[in-house]
């Protein structure tokens, strides 16, 4: 065995404690806050990608790739240092007197799974048979129209499970942000740690917050969808 | 109950953490390196002139490695080196995958309960590396943000001195650094041998500065295990040695004195800490 005291005092209790409080705080902040936006964002790329309007389906096309294909480290330094070298002065310094770090980690999360989301519902609109869709424009509906009343609301039924994944995978990578110095839970659990030594019980604390957040995701999108998308189906 | 809880979480981690955590690190560390004739010890390999990677002989070089060649030396043994980060030094040691620590660890009563350090072979205090002519006295820097890096103890000594400014943590210091010269960060903030490596290395050093404000002690000890007494002692006795016969000097005018960028006074001697 370790030759390790076990101390869960430091984060039950104290100063520690509120540092992990805090970070909870802000963990949960990104994620409540990149979920709504990374599912609007989402549908709107979806609808843009399988729509007729060429230039509009090449924009998410590229967005898609871009998106997917590139590791969400690099974007969230992309967002937080490289935005530098493009924005006007004025801009920057705006920027910089305010929590930036936090809106460049919540704007590189929100595009990251937004793409991600995008593709999970294209899927489910692709499992709606096309008739319907025909049927809604020979009745009258315009594609966006069509898309919002009729396929759209079944289609996010369909694609509830895989939506839980995103949601989960963008409450998990909110613990990337600390790369750019915001305060979240990883963030704060580390600093206790070189602070106290105490890593274990710093890092266990943390991951039952991220177990609770996670389950409570879950378990949110499912009762919403017990009870409000498909209160028919089996389990 | 409690305790119950707390065996069954230890024993969850172990088996997350695999065999590695398993292999009990040696009680008398002193014995067991004379007998396999290897020293291993835990070192910066990023942080000029304290441990660092030399371009042209391509291993890590520096002030803390002197030292533990130094001891080696005097063990009669050889050195294995192994880079660490202010995160992962503690770990490290206590789990038995390196001898003793070298990589400009902070002395703190609170790291004290966790390892034995030695008497202090390396004293500085912590400051601020500003854009030129922003930062005269500590107001200056009220309600701004501060960068630092990750896992040292300098953002609780800013919140004492500054209790308006946000510190801010990047991964390491290029990052802070980079963040100082994109005016995201008014400061940044370490000790200041540190600061003078990050000063000497910056692409545009004439538009920045080291004011002299300093707002903290920073005591570097050598890390080892709690406990490990054998081992302590003839670390300490070692540096004292190192001391008296003006090596440890040698060592500290190699690195910091006039015929480096650093500059830097030797405002300190190694004495057996009480």
């Amino acid at each position: 065995m370790l030759t390790y005291q076990f101390d869960w005092s430091v984060v039950t209790s104290g100063k520690y404690f509120e540092w992990l409080v805090s970070g909870c705080k802000v963990t949960l902040q990104i994620s409540v806050v990149g979920i709504v936006l990374a599912f609007i964002v989402g549908l709107l790329i979806a609808v843009m990608r399988m729509s007729n309007f060429r230039p509009a389906r090449w924009f998410a096309l590229a967005y898609l790739e871009f998106f997917r294909n590139t590791p969400l480290l690099v974007q969230i330094f992309f967002w937080y240092f490289g935005s530098y070298k493009i924005l006007p002065t004025a801009v920057n310094d705006w920027l910089n007197s305010t929590n930036f770090e936090f809106a460049a980690a919540v704007i590189a999360l929100t595009i990251y799974t937004s793409a991600f989301i995008a593709e999970d519902i294209r899927s489910g609109v692709l499992s709606i048979p096309k008739e319907q869709m025909e049927a809604a424009r020979s009745a009258g509906f315009s594609f966006l129209r069509s898309m919002q009343y009729i396929i759209l609301p079944q289609a996010v039924r369909i694609t509830v499970p895989p939506l839980v994944n995103q949601f989960l995978n963008l409450a998990k990578n909110s613990s990337l942000a600390m790369t750019i110095g915001v305060m979240e839970l990883t963030y704060q659990a580390r600093q206790v740690e070189s602070y106290t030594f105490k890593g274990f019980e710093a890092f266990t604390a943390a991951t039952v917050v991220y177990l609770v957040l996670s389950s409570s995701i879950t378990a949110l999108v499912h009762l919403y969808d017990k009870r409000v998308l498909n209160p028919n189906r089996a389990v | 109950m409690r305790k119950l809880i707390t065996v069954a979480l230890a024993l969850v981690l172990v088996g997350v953490l695999g065999t590695a955590a398993l292999a009990a690190p040696p009680a008398d560390t002193l014995a067991e390196v004379k007998k396999k004739g290897v020293l291993v010890a835990g070192v910066k390999d990023s942080l000029p002139p304290f441990g660092y990677i030399d371009e042209k002989t391509r291993s890590i070089v520096g002030y803390d490695i002197d030292f533990i060649n130094a001891i080696a030396k005097k063990l009669g043994v050889k050195v294995e080196l192994k880079p660490v980060t202010s995160a992962s030094r503690m770990p490290q040691l206590q789990e038995g995958n390196i001898d003793i620590i070298a990589a400009t660890m902070t002395k703190n009563p609170e790291r004290a309960k966790q390892v034995d350090f030695s008497h202090t072979y390396f004293f500085t205090g912590q400051k601020f590396i500003t854009k030129k002519g922003t930062v005269r006295t500590l107001k200056d820097l009220a309600g701004k943000k501060i960068g630092t890096a990750k896992g040292s103890t300098s953002e609780q000594n800013v919140k004492k001195s500054i209790p308006t400014a946000t510190v801010l943590s990047f991964d390491d210091y290029p990052q802070a650094f980079l963040a100082l010269q994109q005016g995201k960060v008014a400061a940044v903030t370490t000790d200041e041998a540190i600061l003078a490596g990050i000063l000497a290395k910056a692409p545009n050093k004439a538009q920045f500065e080291i004011p002299n404000l300093q707002i903290s002690d920073e005591p570097y000890g050598l890390g080892m295990r709690k406990g490990d007494k054998n081992f302590v002692d003839f670390v300490n006795k070692t540096i004292l040695q190192m001391e008296k016969s003006g090596e440890a000097k040698k060592i500290f005018e190699k690195w910091f004195g006039p015929n480096t960028q650093f500059h830097l006074k030797r405002n300190f001697k190694i004495t057996a800490d009480k």
